[in-house]
Formats: C-alpha cells, sequence, structure tokens
C-alpha cells in the first residue's frame, strides 16, 4: 500500500526530533546496537537519552540540540509505511520547511504545553494553510511539565482549537502526549492514563496518501521531445486525468492539436495512462511540441492569459518589490514575468491583510504578475499541477507560488482582450486607433507557387484600403537581415525564426504582416507560431510540384535539376505540406486575382475589430 | 512485451524517478551518471533505459579502486554485453592522497570522493547522478533530489535550496556541479520488489550462500556480509519487513566515529 507521508511542524524545542526518535524506538524499529550508540553520544553532550539525535544526524545539530535541515524517517506498520519529514521549527529556516510540506500528505503540529502557540506556530499554520491543508493532527507535548497534565492540555487544547478555526483548518485530533517518556506517542502512559482519545500514532490511522487523480482533467505536461528510429516521441508525465490511444489532446499555450497514436512506457506498449504515469506518445501529425508546453483534452484547457493574480510565499533573502523580473516556472515552462503589484501580504500575527510595499522572507503575499507570453494555467492547488509554481532570481528559486486566477482572456477566445501590460500603449488602444488588429499571415509553398506576387497584390489592396500592412518577402529579407543564411536544414530554421520574430514586433506594433517564405518545415513553421501566439495565420499557397516547375520564374527547378543548385525545396530538398493550415490558397485552379481577393477576405476577417 | 502491471506505489516511485533523470537531462548541461554495480544504482539504469526509450544518453561511470568484488566486474561485463552500454572506468587515485585525519575505512571509501573529484575536474559533468536512498543512512535523509555542490565537490548541508514540489535547482555556478538523487524516496524492500516485478539482472552476491549474503556491496576490503538464509529475492523482501539492522551495517566506514560519514559527505562522497 502507498505509503502515508507526514510532515511535523511545530515551533523550535517543541518536541518534534523528540517524538519521531521516540516513536522509532517504542515500536522496536531501533536496534540495540544503535540504542546504545545514541547512549554515549547524548553522555558525550552531556545529557540523557536524547531521542530527537535519531534524526538530527548532524554534528552542529546534536551540538546545538536544533534540528537545521529536513530530515525523512520511514515508521513500518503492518498496513501501510509512515515516512515523517522532520522540519526544522527556526524562522530562518522556512525555506526547509516549506520544502517539506510540499512533499506530503498530512501533516503533525507539535505545541509544547508549556509554551502554546507561538508566533512561530502561528506561521506555520498559516503555511500549512497557504498549502491546502484542510485538516491536520496537533500534539501538545510536554506534560511531564505542568503539575497538572489534564487542565494544561484543555486549556491548550481550547487555544489551539480557536486558532485553528480561524484559519479554517480542521483538527482531526488533537492528542495529549509527553515525547522524552512516550507517554500518548505509541500508547498511554502514567501522564497520560486519563485520556480516552486514540495515541498520537493511532491518530494517523485512515489519513489518506494524496494520489494523482484520475478524475481531474487531462493534464500531460511535455518534459522533453527524443528521436528514436525517425520516430518522434513526446515525453512526460500525465500530472492528472487519463489519456489513451486514439485520443485528440490540445497543446498548450500554442493551442495546437493532435491525436495519441501510441503510449510508452519502454518497452511496453500502453492502451492508457494512468494518472502520475511517466509515458512517452507518439502524435499522428508533426505539429510543433516542446518542453515547456502542457497536453489537455479537446474542450477542457487550462486558462491562458498574460498575468496571473497569485498568493506566493517569498523566500529570497532580498524583499520582492513591485517591478521586479523574475523567472516564472510553472509545469516544465520557464518565462520573465514582472512582479506588476504587491495587492498586500497577510500578516501571520492577525491573519488579516494588510497593505505593503514590499514582501519579506516567510512572508505570504497577493501578487500579479505579467508574462510577454500567453501561460497556460488552472487556478488553486487543487485543479492540476499547473496552478503551483516558483519564482527565480539568478538561478535560486526565490518564492513559491499558487496560481488564484488567470488574468487577460477568457478560455479559448481569440485575440480580444490581451491586457498588454508590459507596454504603455495597449494594442486594444492600437486597434482602437488604426480600426484594426495586428496579425502574422504565414505563407508557404513551393517554390514559384506564388507566395511573393500574392502577397504583394494583397498588400496593395490593403494599403488602399487604409490598413497597416507589410511584406516580408523571404529573398528580400535574405539580402539584409537573413544574409548571412544559406539552405542548410539549421538555416532554414533560422531563417524562420528571425523572420518570425521580426512579424512578431510588426504584428505588435499593429501591422497585417504577410510574410512570403518557403518555410518547407513544419515544424520551424510550428514554432513561428509563438511568436505572435494570438494571432498567427498558416496560409497554404498550394501549387504541385511539376507545375511550379513549369512556371520556374527565376529559373532555378533548372538550375536545381542540372545540379547547379544543392538543397532546392522541391527538387534535392523536402517540402512538408501543412497539415491543418488555416487558409489553403490553390493556384493551380485559380488565377493571380481570384487568389489575391481569397487571401484579402481572410485577412480582413481576422484584423476588423 | 508485456509484464504484469506493476503495484501502485512501485509505479509512482518509477515515473517520480522518471521524471527526475528527464529534468536532469532536459536542464542540465552534461549529465553524467555513477554506476557502482549494486542493486540501487542497477535499478535506476534500468530506470534510465525505460526514461530515454532504451538509451542512455549521457556517460556511465564506474569509480574503480579495484578493490570490488570479482562478481561486480563479471557483473558489470555482462550487463555491458547485454545492454549494450558504454562505460567510463575511472581510476581512484591511492589512499596516500585522501584526508589522512579521516578513520581508516572512511579514508578507504574517501577514494572514491578523490575519484570523482578528479574525474569532474576533467570533464566539467554539470551533473552527477546517482542512485543514493534517503532510508539508507541520517545523513543522506537530509539530501535534496537535486543538491548543488560547491566548485570543489563539497556539499554545504545548511545552506541547502528549497525545493518545492517538482521544481528542481539546476543552476549551479561554473566549475561546480549538481547531484541528482533520482532514488531518494525508495526504500530498500522496494528496490528489490522493483527488482523482482521487473525482473532486473543483479550480482549474486546479494543472495544467501552458506548462511551468509551481502545487503549492501561496497570494496571487498571495507565490506561484511551478514548472516542471512535469504537466496531468493521473495526471502530478501521478506526479511527486510521483519529487521531492524540498519542496512549499512556492513560499511566499516560508518561506524568508525560519530561523524565519519557526514565528513565523507561534506568532501564530496556519495
Ligand atoms: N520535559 C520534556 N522535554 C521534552 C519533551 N519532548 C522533548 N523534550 C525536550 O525538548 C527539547 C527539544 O526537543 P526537540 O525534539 O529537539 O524539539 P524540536 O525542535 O521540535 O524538534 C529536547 O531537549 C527534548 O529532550 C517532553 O515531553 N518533556
Ligand atoms: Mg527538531
Amino acid at each position: 500500500m502507498k505509503q502515508l507521508r507526514i510532515v511535523m511542524v511545530g515551533d523550535v524545542d517543541a518536541g518534534k526530533s523528540t517524538i519521531l526518535g521516540r516513536l522509532l524506538v517504542d515500536l522496536g524499529q531501533v536496534t540495540p546496537a544503535k540504542l546504545a550508540e545514541l547512549e554515549s553520544t547524548s553522555a558525550k553532550r552531556g545529557v540523557a537519552i536524547e531521542y530527537s539525535f535519531l534524526l538530527d544526524a548532524f554534528q552542529l545539530e546534536r551540538d546545538q540540540a536544533i534540528t537545521l535541515d529536513l530530515s525523512r524517517i520511514w515508521v513500518r506498520l503492518p498496513q501501510r509505511d509512515l515516512v515523517f519529514v522532520d522540519a526544522p521549527g527556526h524562522r530562518e529556516l522556512i525555506r526547509n520547511l516549506l520544502s517539506g510540506a510540499s512533499e506530503v500528505d498530512a501533516a503533525i503540529m507539535v505545541v509544547a504545553a508549556d509554551e502554546g502557540i507561538t508566533a512561530q506556530t502561528r506561521k506555520q499554520a498559516l503555511f500549512l494553510h497557504w498549502f491546502g491543508f484542510s485538516e491536520i493532527t496537533v500534539a501538545i507535548n510536554k506534560l511531564d511539565l505542568a503539575s497538572d497534565p489534564k487542565r494544561a492540555y484543555e486549556t491548550r487544547r481550547a487555544e489551539v482549537e480557536a486558532f485553528l478555526a480561524e484559519l479554517g483548518i480542521q483538527a482531526r485530533a488533537i492528542v495529549p502526549v509527553a515525547a522524552r517518556s512516550g507517554d500518548g506517542i505509541v500508547k498511554a502512559g502514567p501522564l497520560t492514563a486519563w485520556w480516552n482519545g486514540p495515541a498520537l500514532l493511532d491518530a494517523l490511522t485512515g489519513i489518506p496518501s494524496r494520489v494523482p487523480d484520475p478524475t481531474a482533467e487531462l493534464r500531460f505536461v511535455v518534459q522533453d521531445v527524443y528521436r528514436r528510429d525517425g520516430k518522434r516521441f513526446i515525453a512526460g508525465r500525465l500530472d492528472s486525468g487519463t489519456m489513451h490511444v486514439g485520443q485528440r489532446i490540445v497543446f498548450w499555450p500554442l493551442q495546437t492539436s493532435a491525436e495519441v497514436t501510441s503510449i510508452v512506457n519502454w518497452p511496453a506498449q500502453l492502451d492508457a495512462a494512468r494518472a502520475g504515469q511517466s509515458v512517452a506518445i507518439e502524435l499522428n501529425s508533426r505539429i510543433f511540441v516542446d518542453r515547456g508546453a502542457v497536453a489537455s483534452a479537446v474542450g477542457h484547457g487550462p486558462e491562458l492569459g498574460r498575468a496571473l493574480q497569485a498568493t506566493v510565499v517569498w523566500l529570497g533573502a532580498t524583499p520582492a518589490s513591485e517591478g521586479d523580473s523574475l523567472r516564472l516556472r510553472l509545469g516544465t515552462r520557464e518565462i520573465p514575468v514582472t512582479l506588476q503589484k504587491i495587492e498586500h501580504v497577510v500578516d501571520h500575527e492577525t491573519l488579516e491583510p494588510r497593505p505593503a510595499e514590499t514582501i519579506g522572507a516567510g512572508e505570504v503575499g497577493v501578487v500579479a504578475f505579467v508574462a510577454r507570453e500567453s501561460i497556460a494555467a488552472d487556478a488553486g492547488f487543487e485543479a492540476s499541477s499547473l496552478g503551483r509554481f516558483v519564482l527565480m532570481r539568478d538561478g535560486a528559486v526565490v518564492a513559491g507560488g499558487r496560481v488564484d486566477a488567470v488574468i487577460g482572456r477568457a478560455k479559448g477566445e481569440g485575440a480580444t482582450n490581451v491586457i498588454a501590460m508590459h507596454s504603455s500603449v495597449t494594442a486594444e488602444e492600437r486597434a482602437r486607433r488604426n480600426g484594426h488588429r495586428g496579425g502574422v499571415f504565414w505563407l508557404t509553398g513551393l517554390p514559384s507557387a506564388g507566395k511573393s506576387t500574392i502577397a504583394m497584390a494583397v498588400q496593395r489592396m490593403l494599403f488602399e484600403r487604409g490598413r497597416h500592412v507589410y511584406v516580408l518577402d523571404g529573398d528580400t529579407l535574405r539580402t539584409g537581415l537573413n544574409i548571412d543564411l544559406g539552405f542548410s536544414e539549421e538555416d532554414r530554421a533560422e531563417n524562420v525564426r528571425r523572420t518570425a520574430a521580426v512579424a512578431g514586433v510588426f504584428a505588435d506594433a499593429g501591422f497585417a504582416v504577410i510574410t512570403a517564405l518557403i518555410s518547407p518545415n513544419a515544424q520551424d513553421r510550428e514554432a513561428a507560431r509563438a511568436a505572435y501566439p494570438d494571432g498567427f495565420f498558416e496560409i497554404y499557397i498550394s501549387c504541385d510540384l511539376s507545375t511550379a516547375e513549369r512556371r520556374d520564374v527565376k529559373g532555378h527547378y533548372k538550375r536545381a535539376r542540372a545540379g547547379e543548385m544543392v538543397n532546392f525545396t522541391g527538387v534535392s530538398a523536402p517540402y512538408d505540406i501543412p497539415e491543418n493550415p488555416e487558409l489553403v490558397v490553390d493556384t493551380v485552379t485559380h488565377d493571380i486575382a481570384e487568389s489575391a481577393a481569397a487571401l484579402l477576405a481572410f485577412i480582413e476577417e481576422r484584423i476588423l475589430v | 512485451m508485456t509484464r504484469a502491471q506493476l503495484p501502485d506505489d512501485l509505479e509512482a516511485l518509477e515515473s517520480q524517478s522518471i521524471y527526475i533523470l528527464r529534468e536532469a537531462f532536459a536542464r542540465v548541461e552534461k549529465p553524467a551518471m555513477l554506476w557502482s554495480i549494486g542493486k540501487d544504482s542497477t535499478a535506476l539504469l534500468w530506470m534510465v533505459r525505460k526514461a530515454f526509450l532504451g538509451e542512455v544518453p549521457f556517460p556511465l561511470v564506474l569509480l574503480d579502486t579495484g578493490m570490488e568484488f570479482a562478481e561486480v566486474y563479471a557483473f558489470r561485463d555482462r550487463l555491458v554485453r547485454e545492454w549494450g552500454l558504454t562505460v567510463v572506468n575511472e581510476a581512484c587515485p591511492p589512499e596516500s592522497s585522501v584526508d589522512q585525519s579521516l578513520p581508516p575505512a572512511a579514508r578507504h571509501a574517501a577514494r572514491k570522493s578523490a575519484g570523482l573529484r578528479a574525474l569532474l575536474e576533467r570533464e566539467r559533468y554539470g551533473a552527477v547522478i546517482l542512485g543514493i536512498r534517503r532510508d539508507e543512512q541520517a545523513i543522506r535523509a537530509k539530501e535534496r533530489i537535486f543538491s548543488p555542490r560547491n566548485s570543489d565537490g563539497s556539499w554545504d548541508p545548511q545552506r541547502q535550496p528549497p525545493e518545492l514540489w517538482d521544481y528542481y535547482s539546476t543552476e549551479v555556478p561554473d566549475g561546480a556541479h549538481v547531484r541528482v538523487h533520482p532514488l531518494l524516496h525508495w526504500t530498500e524492500r522496494d528496490i528489490w520488489r522493483y527488482t523482482q516485478a521487473e525482473e532486473i539482472p543483479f550480482v549474486p552476491l546479494y543472495l544467501a550462500r552458506n548462511g551468509q549474503r551481502y545487503r549492501t556491496l561496497g570494496e571487498s576490503n571495507i565490506t561484511f556480509p551478514i548472516r542471512s538464509d535469504a537466496d531468493t529475492i521473495e526471502k530478501i523482501v521478506a526479511e527486510l519487513a521483519a529487521t531492524h539492522e540498519p542496512e549499512r551495517a556492513g560499511r566499516a566506514m560508518d561506524g568508525e566515529s560519530e561523524d565519519a560519514f557526514e565528513r565523507l559527505r561534506a568532501g564530496g562522497y556519495m
């Protein structure tokens, strides 16, 4: 049966490590030799047997009698293993506590009877709440120090109940213990003889392990793309939902879709992947997919937007301020973001929001980020793995976060209300002044198919109508921007990438951009989409090879056939016919005027607001 | 090629390890994996092949002191042949070159850290993938899955980075590297159950002969067998369910002094 992972929280010295040490000893899971060693290391430091040393293995931890970093111990029970994550209670060591809390199913909060709920306990409980723990187990420890253990317990119990109620956390059980003497840990002892409830260990039975949710939305997080024997495999993990062969899935943020043709857990072929499973899949089409993408079922995608509202726990030594440039890691995607606004910080004493200029280490804050690219995310920890993220600065993790809302535009809509917060002029404003939106109209086709001719004709027509329009022609760009590029596969890819980037900038500036490049590689074209994902349209200028060759506007086919030109598309280099272009213009069955009219109508429909 | 489906708990462990391996490969430049040829790193190597569809896409290094058991070398040669592996045999420097203030067996074990340091200096690997587990040893219980090392290879356990969910720290300064521990969350028993379910080959020394077997395989001069009648994997799994003897009891260096293992690890030991 799956193990249950439990994190120990509580202030320094509340007795977390001692409880765990005692648990191991009382369950007979420490050998006599190890016990003897424990006695001698304790004696060496002038203390009676110190059970916490079973966990606190570093010399410094033993010398100072504190826990510095997370430790884990396995407790073997007949039904299942319990894995306890012992976390330091120290204020400065929040990063360790949070790391521990992010890997577990449940939490035990330890409160020392003589101290009660301290500021540090409150703060830790706030983190548990933030992590979405709606239920925790509480141990009231050190009852041996109280003259009346029962009364001491009851006082603390009332305090704990009131506090947890404020946070909206349920106490599964509040158990009286004296860890050093073992009372109430595995079974009742003299100090807890009056207690009718369970011992701490018994209070843990029945807590379910968290498992990836097969009934939740399908989220397949792409880690990498591998090529084996000419086949392409998309490697990743199905974080939630189920996925089966034959299913159509959509990759975000590009929103390209394809059908799953195989699911591999090497060397086995599976019919379906289960939630939580790492697999590699093949698709029925060569759409562009790369690390950072996430797949969903059709019609059940994540939210897509350029801004996030989120609750973060700050861990960096330097506080967070508005305007900070950070890197967001969400799923396997990593993109630059700007911390646009600090809404408030949660005061850990009053648990109330309080206005703040900065978020310091160990503070919880509600913020808004903006990104230059579209982000695919889900709100909340429960929804999917796309609801949690970390922020990086200078290569180090400086915060953990939960997505509260995706701002920018609603699910699956077009480029309508994108908030371009990175610019002082929004796309909206430009569109209003120009009377139309920008967009990239990417023409692809064989040499002599008619790309440049049609592009130039349509540019003229759009210009006459007062539209902002520009043609990026492949041959023209090769005389300047792309002068250093040849026709190898890599150079062609780079040619496409640069042209796409320039097209994206023009489109951002409000232009309808028409590109006229052979762009023979389907993957390169798919990648180009990312330069302006909100309004990129692939247009196939269709013409069969023999017709194109007969036209041979520049005499290139003839030279290629004569071997004077290498890597010539259609003759000595491949051309991938678009599988799902947004528009097909057939120049064999239509003349230039008809083809241009078709493209003009298509563009007008896409750009007019 | 269909095997019976793995039990849920093992499938979850395997999936996480594969996820970690793929993260290491995608995010870190120039990773390498240490293969000690023991049960853990062989199970890990098995998962590497699963993660990368039959390939081992990074160098596989054996830190060789020349003191491994003959059976270990024979097993290495067998798997190299059967799985089509390429193994880098890295000879470790002599004992005279390591910190002489360490206790004797630890000094011997430190040859491996010295060998690793020399290898890293020469090859500049950005990541070293290792099959250690948290349940093996109290110091290892404190490890991160992605654990950055200083440029001299040392570990600074006081300053480990946060490791939230599956967001691992892979950024290291120039000349430093990150240790990647895909098996950290497995137990010894999990490894054997997995080895059995997946039919992964292993060095026969783990099985009992004449009332003795090896629970861990270190160098032949500092590793000792335990008393056991477990001559099949089933029996090993049953034995582990009952025993509370620590796994590494047969490793001389661990018990020499209270801080021996911590000092070894701070100095770059695996
Ligand atoms: N009197 C008394 N002392 C305890 C008890 N439990 C733990 N301690 C002591 O409190 C100190 C701190 O314990 P430790 O487990 O390290 O606390 P942690 O910081 O929460 O892990 C140690 O000296 C323990 O021996 C208890 O039930 N009664
Ligand atoms: Mg502690």
